[in-house]
């Protein structure tokens, strides 16, 4: 009969349209929504991101994440040893979900990647022995041993940025340079507060901190560029974590043997574009 | 168990002989006739349910962008401005000290502390109302509220103090910088960076609801389409059947009706596609942009300040230097800008090559996305305004520098406080930032009020078109059945 074919050629095409509408709707996974969440951090900064001898991983930068991870519903985070070249191509590559590795939230960056947070704005601050009077902030460095990492720009803000006659003694890394400060081959090691918090605590009070801090480091939660969702979720777990005194403990477990002064207010956020 | 006897037999014979019922009834042509009008009709509510379905999406998204939330938002985009330029009236009675004549004078200045600190409290409210059922956003309200209190003691100390220790233009004694600097702390630390927060926070419902509507409203589209070419179908089916049946090629209220209910489809889905541009013109070119750049003009505000605790607080200075060129970085980024010196030599260099072709946009920050996206009239112009503005801005401030570090500090104050409170380079880039916001401004509005407009008929116009074209069906029918009787 011509009435029944003609009603379920249109209800088929009916069905065929919905498919096709309902389809359209898709895009690429948030890490809002992922139950299990690869996050890179440092394996060689005591006090935020160093790798056990039985593999696993301790400091700051890991207990936030785990945090962060949490509140945004993940059963399950794998940790993974990440270096400051490889942040950027990872988490473009979908190498890893998210990057909390001293991660320093720049312009340039931000066009590569979305930065949730900022969890903690580190300052550059400067390590001594602690028995030497003569540094009681970065001026005081004018004619003083500085070490200077290889691959690090800290030495250069010192030097270039804010034009002090430091005199630059290389160093492999920053365990080398707190190595060479402890021997007294250097007078100063000079980079962010926390990364010199770190090391300090485990020197047991033989090294410093001036705090004298200068210029500001905004540790940001890297994730997959245009991942909006993402960054607003991590942005309330941030504003929880601070809130629910989170941020404090972990700052004062971390950092206090240091005798580093922590900020335990939330900071200004940089917004998720 | 028994055989079923003839009375429980009776109910399923019974049910049985109404079905052969009504196949027969079907089989017969003014059973398939009304059977095809009944299916047409329901095809025809369906379609209209949808659309309105959709067209109340659209306006629930206009509604929550234009009239509700978003606004609200926007409003507690000011209290950051608020807060942190009630912090550089006090930073600035503190550094005229007796000098009452810099600036706009200290009575001046404090009535403007007042009136941004009533502002202050207005965004607040709004905030609140935001915030309801939102425990996170209640306790930064809260927190920034008892941080507000605890920053008026401190500054009505300070002040008080001032003014019991009068002393020419410049740094007050150390006691009254002490107590600035708690307060100023308090205003840095803990109530601007919730301020903003919590707007970056409320920001986060409108983009949800802009994205959820807007993907309704485009989906839409084809729900319409869809449903539309399965009521066309069973009208056409309709027709031809009645054709083949009784002989006759048209029936013409029936074509009126499949021609109308073509042009309903074209139009919803025209409108839909209109109602679409309307929700991202008002977000992308209105909303977005008017909060990036008011919390451009609050941070410029702030930086504006720096200068005067530069000014203020020698022991500080170095740090307010810093803080000076982080936020100018943050506005627009200069690649090479690792210090106020090469920031200011970079951002000469980048703001030519931009003048002279403004698609060589090699600077980031809220200016340089600002520059890079611009899709209004006027637009492009008044974005060349304000960078150029700017830069005259970052010349002053490298002329004020210079003199403070050659011991010319009564010059440096004057030019900092100028006529109005802030130097004249500095009011002119606010100024012509405030107009670029206002572009913005007035294309929100027109978004919004376009969108609003083209579906204020919609409310009342589905349910009657719906009726209409059901009316013409059953009419169109209806000769047809009536040869039956």
């Amino acid at each position: 009969m011509p009435g029944r074919g003609w009603a379920l050629g249109a209800a088929a095409a009916l069905v065929a349209v919905c498919t096709a509408a309902c389809g359209i709707s898709g895009g690429s996974a948030s890490v809002a929504g992922k139950k299990t969440l690869t996050i890179g951090v440092k394996q060689d900064q005591p006090g935020l991101g160093l790798k056990q001898s039985n593999g696993t991983f301790q400091g700051f930068d890991v207990d936030v994440a785990t945090y962060i991870a949490h509140k945004l519903g993940a059963k399950h985070v794998n940790f993974t040893a990440i270096t400051s070249a490889q942040r950027e191509t990872w988490l473009q590559q979908g190498k890893v979900d998210m990057v909390v590795a001293t991660y320093s939230i720049t312009p340039a960056r931000k066009q590569k990647v979305t930065f949730g947070g900022p969890y903690y704005v580190a300052h550059q601050d400067t390590l001594t022995r602690a028995g030497d009077s003569a540094i009681h902030n970065v001026h005081d460095l004018k004619g003083k041993t500085l070490c200077n990492a290889k691959g690090s720009n800290s030495f250069n803000r010192v030097a270039t940025e804010k034009s002090i006659a430091a005199i630059g003694v290389p160093g492999d890394s920053y365990s080398d340079c707190v190595k060479k400060l402890e021997a007294g081959q250097v007078e100063a090691v000079s980079t962010d507060d926390l990364i010199l918090a770190g090391f300090a605590a485990e020197t047991n009070g033989q090294l410093k901190m001036v705090n004298q801090p200068f210029s500001d480091e905004k540790y940001g939660v890297g994730i997959k560029l245009g991942d909006i969702e993402g960054c607003e979720e991590i942005n309330k777990a941030i504003t929880d974590m601070y809130q629910d005194g989170t941020a404090a403990k972990l700052l004062h477990k971390w950092f206090d043997a240091s005798g580093l002064a922590v900020n335990t207010n939330v900071p200004q956020f940089e917004g998720c574009g | 168990m028994a055989p079923p006897t003839r009375a429980e037999e009776q109910p399923l014979a019974v049910q049985q002989a109404r079905f052969r019922r009504l196949l027969g009834w079907l089989r017969t042509v003014p059973g398939k006739v009304r059977a095809l009008t009944l299916l047409a009709l329901l095809a025809v509510v369906g379609l209209f349910a949808t659309a309105a379905v959709f067209v109340s999406n659209a306006h629930d998204g206009l509604h929550v962008i234009g009239h509700g939330a978003g606004p609200q938002v926007v409003a507690t985009g000011d209290l950051y401005y608020a807060l942190s330029d009630m912090d550089a009236q006090v930073a600035g009675i503190l550094l005229i000290g007796k000098d009452t004549t810099l600036g706009v004078g200290q009575q001046q200045a404090l009535a403007t502390y007042e009136k941004r600190r009533a502002e202050a409290d207005t965004a607040v409210m709004k905030a609140t109302d935001l915030a309801q059922g939102d425990p996170a956003a209640e306790r930064t309200v809260q927190a920034v509220l008892d941080g507000l209190g605890q920053y008026e003691r401190l500054v009505g100390e300070a002040l008080a103090l001032d003014e019991a220790h009068p002393h020419p233009a410049g740094p007050p004694s150390g006691k009254v910088i002490s107590l600035y600097e708690d307060a100023t702390s308090i205003m840095k630390l803990r109530l601007l960076p919730q301020a903003y927060n919590l707007t970056l926070d409320n920001g986060t419902v409108v983009r949800r609801t802009y994205e959820d509507k807007r993907s309704a409203v485009l989906s839409g589209r084809w729900w319409v389409l869809g449903l539309g070419i399965v009521v066309l179908a069973i009208l056409i089916g309709l027709q031809i059947f009645l054709a083949a049946g009784f002989r006759r090629l048209l029936n013409p209220l029936l074509v009126v009706a499949t021609v109308g209910t073509l042009v309903l489809i074209i139009t919803c889905v025209v409108i839909f596609n209109g109602e679409a541009e309307h929700l991202r013109k008002a977000k992308q070119d209105g909303f977005d942009s008017i909060l990036a750049l008011s919390r451009a003009r609050a941070i410029s505000n702030s930086l504006n300040a720096d200068e005067t605790r530069y000014l203020l607080d020698p022991k500080l200075s170095d740090t307010y230097e810093q803080t000076y060129l982080d936020k100018a970085q943050s506005i627009v980024y200069v690649d090479t800008g690792t210090n106020l010196g090469a920031y200011y030599k970079g951002l000469s260099a980048d703001l030519t090559a931009y003048s002279s072709n403004a698609s060589n946009v090699k600077f980031l920050g809220f200016f340089g996305a600002e520059a890079k996206h611009v899709t209004l009239t006027n637009q492009g112009q008044a974005v060349a305004s304000v960078l150029s503005a700017w830069g005259k801005f970052q010349q002053d401030d490298q002329q004020l520098r210079s003199m403070a570090a050659s011991n010319q500090q009564q010059q440096a104050i004057s030019l900092r406080m100028g006529q109005s409170g802030s130097s004249q380079a500095f009011n002119d880039y606010d100024q012509a930032l405030v107009s670029l916001i206002k572009i913005h401004q007035d294309a929100f509005n027109n978004a919004i009020k376009d969108g609003d407009g083209e579906l204020s008929g919609w409310s009342w116009g589905l349910p009657v078109a719906a009726i209409v074209l059901a009316g013409l069906v059953l009419a169109g029918v209806r000769p047809r059945l009536s040869e039956f009787r």
